[in-house]
């Protein structure tokens, strides 16, 4: 009956009975033990957490908005301007036909001075070039090999043409090359002819990569002529307004890089502008506008980022204000066990 | 109180409570006689042990003793409910919000159906980039410790009152995941219009979307985080690691050349100083309103855990108090029964009077050097007995 019979006795059994112990191998995962720690958002940490951002997210944001602002851009449209006003009632007519005359001159002012480089875009509205049908049809390994010429699957209906009986296929096919812009812009200023270089307007990834530098143009808008004719003896990875025109917009209104002003644009001048006017939009009530911009570490003339950061960064300073009013007004001591819902309403444990 | 039932009103009385009172029933038994009454119940809890393995083979959860049942309820049952639905809500969340930017997209693209993602994206998404957090918050997500949970037994009504699957709460999430897609959605959409370089080159459709789809990786995973009570080292791995594994995989996706459009889409956006600044403004003003939410709701409108966490704040955390533990803390009346149990001849099934002969168990207690105690019986005859010539008790 003593307690050192007792234990002893236990000992003796247990050591007896270890071998038939059906205790699970202990481990800190299975039992649900791990070390972790517990977060409480208490209001101290969401009032740092915002100055905190406020702090960060202001300074951003006046950086971006200042980039922007500095930014000069010119923005002109010309597709209604550009036609003739004996073809004003018939649009189609005139952008259809081979003997119109397409060109057309405009006059841009400059209204700040624009450092070199410029960039000249065209901008493109209510063209939908992310379409399924249209996205879909391109065939990137024709684009990449001239051994993979064959391969049209998605072109259709611009994949291959019937030349002698025999299939032959396009290069490149499909309806975004097809449809590939063709207008064209000549500056001068003053009458002296300002140089836009056409080089490095498109990702060197798309260059060197995405595009043979032994595939050639084959019998490239040869039935109906949707855009841009190309030159048969340039290769693939040297025609960069196609490479640019491939990739596709994310967006119906979109803009694509046509090429580069390389000298500065003083205040005030006036810069004349000869377009070729070729590129039908007025088929599907399209818009057309010529870009000059300048851009700046985080790009063209957004104001969005800066803004965004702005504003976010004001809410987050007033959240912390608000909030520090609000706890004043409206206090919670942290773990008042008065504020269980069983000690609000006792009788509360009876209902369900 | 119902005694001397047989097992079929056992089971009656079980299905009364269940339909005529409509709540939700557990029953718990360990003999043959409760298997009906254990299927009658919702839940059915078996004590494996003395009567055999009938009980616990017909029920829903097996335990190994009578008291480990405050532990199945109040600690893991609560847990249990807790976890499934942080898991079912975050998956409902993590969807919409993915969807719904595809959704806001279509708009933009005349209603014909062109995707905003690619399809590796899409089908990969559910399976490695946001997978393995939530299977870690199922696994070991605890609002309060198992101590604090018997402490305060009120805290169980949370799952009888549905207080983490109400309409109210979905909806509430449904909300932020719209705010969610629609912030990343159109963030990126109106950063990306023109030029972000200062090279003044264009982003295409793929550029813009695997720029959408990085902040909705990082924006889910981190939202995870926050719906946390409890975050262990094997949180910040999974969702560390699914960040990751996002990064790893868009580095090799768009490295190595396929005939689609996503090759080197990454590599130009890494190349540009507007993919970190859309990186850090994107998750935060997304997950800004849930942070919001969540501290104005601590605040002003506390759930009965959130005030038991705080009151225990600053304890340590001694988990391993908590469970329960085997054999290392018995009374010495539970050791002195755990032990004559263990007895060869108490293996029997045979109980009664005959089985019960003090010899019989004396001489095993002796071998085993177990304290047996004296029957009652025994003790009781062997006082009337008195008179008689005492036979050796020893064998």
């Amino acid at each position: 009956m003593s307690p050192g019979a007792a234990e002893g006795g236990f000992e003796t059994s247990s050591a007896a009975t270890k071998k038939h112990s059906k205790k699970p191998k202990y481990s800190r995962f299975t039992q649900q033990e791990l070390p972790a720690c517990k977060p409480i958002l208490t209001p101290g940490w969401v009032i740092t957490a915002f100055i905190f951002i406020g702090i960060i997210f202001i300074p951003i944001g006046l950086a971006s908005l200042f980039a922007s602002e500095n930014v000069v851009e010119i923005a002109d449209r010309y597709d209604e301007d550009c036609v003739p006003s004996i073809y004003a009632s018939d649009t189609l007519a005139y952008i259809q036909s081979s003997q119109t005359n397409k060109s057309c001159t405009k006059t841009l002012t400059v209204p700040k001075k624009m450092k070199n480089p410029i960039y000249v875009y065209y901008q493109l509205d209510n063209f939908y070039q992310n379409h399924r049908r249209y996205v879909k049809s391109r065939s990137d390994k024709q684009l990449r090999s001239k051994a993979n010429e064959f391969e049209t699957k998605d072109c259709s209906p611009e994949a291959t043409v019937l030349v002698s009986n025999k299939e032959m296929p396009i290069v490149p096919c499909g309806l975004i090359a097809w449809s590939m812009f063709n207008d064209t812009y000549r500056f001068s200023l003053n009458d002296k002819a300002i140089q836009v270089n056409k080089k490095g307007i498109a990702w060197k990834s798309d260059r060197e990569y995405k595009f043979g530098s032994d595939v050639y143009p084959k019998k490239f808008q040869s039935g109906v002529i949707g855009g841009a004719k190309l030159d048969e003896n340039i290769p693939l990875s040297q025609q960069e307004d196609l490479i640019v025109w491939m990739r596709t917009a994310a967006l119906p209104k979109f803009r694509k890089l046509y090429g580069k002003i390389e000298v500065d644009l003083e205040a005030n001048e006036k810069i004349t502008v000869v377009i070729q006017n070729n590129y039908n939009t007025y088929s599907f009530r399209g818009k057309k506008t010529l870009i000059l911009s300048t851009t700046s570490w985080i790009g063209g003339k957004n104001d969005f980022l800066g803004i965004a950061y702005l504003t976010f960064g004001g809410l987050c300073l007033f959240m912390v204000i608000s909030f520090i009013f609000l706890y004043v007004v409206r206090p919670r001591p942290l773990g008042d066990p008065s504020y269980l819902s069983w000690n609000r309403n006792p009788d509360g444990l009876l209902l369900n | 109180v119902c005694c001397r039932v047989s097992p079929l009103q056992k089971a009656q009385v079980t299905s009364l409570v269940k339909k005529g009172a409509r709540k939700i029933t557990l029953s718990i038994g360990d003999g043959a006689n409760d298997v009906s009454m254990i299927q009658a119940a919702h839940v059915g809890v078996g004590i494996s042990g003395l009567e055999g393995m009938q009980a616990v083979m017909a029920s829903d959860f097996a335990i190994a003793q009578f008291r480990f049942l405050t532990d199945l309820l109040l600690v893991h049952g609560r847990w249990s409910y807790l976890r499934i639905c942080k898991v079912v809500t975050y998956f409902f969340y993590k969807n919409l919000t993915f969807t719904l930017t595809q959704f806001w997209y279509t708009f933009q693209t005349g209603f014909s159906g062109q995707r905003f993602y690619d399809d590796w994206f899409q089908s990969l998404y559910n399976v490695i980039f946001t997978a393995l957090p939530v299977i870690m918050v199922g696994l070991f997500d605890k609002d309060v410790s198992a101590s604090l949970s018997k402490k305060y037994p009120e805290l169980y009504k949370e799952g009888i009152r549905n207080t983490f699957f109400k309409w109210r709460v979905v909806a509430t999430l449904a909300f932020f995941a719209l705010y969610q897609s629609l912030i990343v959605y159109n963030f990126v959409i109106a950063s990306s219009s023109i030029s972000v370089d200062s090279s003044g080159k264009m982003f295409g459709i793929w550029d813009v979307s695997t720029m959408a789809f990085n902040c909705i990786v990082v924006t889910v995973n981190l939202r995870l985080l926050m719906m946390c009570d409890t975050i262990t080292r094997w949180h910040h791995i999974s969702v560390g690691g699914s960040i990751l594994a996002w990064f790893v995989f868009i580095l090799l996706y768009s490295g190595v050349y396929t005939p689609r459009g996503i090759y080197s889409v990454f590599y130009v956006l890494i190349s540009t100083i507007y993919f970190y600044v859309i990186l850090l403004l994107v998750p935060v003003v997304a997950l800004f309103g849930d942070f919001l939410f969540q501290g104005v709701q601590r605040l002003f409108f506390p759930y009965d855990y959130q005030i038991v966490q705080e009151m225990h704040r600053h304890e340590p955390d001694g988990s391993s108090a908590g469970l329960l533990e085997i054999g290392n803390q018995l009374t010495p009346d539970e050791a002195r029964s755990f032990a004559v149990a263990q007895l060869p001849g108490e293996k029997s099934k045979h109980t009664g009077f005959a089985f019960d002969s003090p010899g019989y168990e004396s001489f095993f207690a002796s071998q085993a050097g177990v304290l047996a105690p004296q029957k009652p019986w025994d003790v009781a005859r062997r006082a009337s007995m008195r008179s008689r010539a005492k036979t050796p008790r020893k064998n």
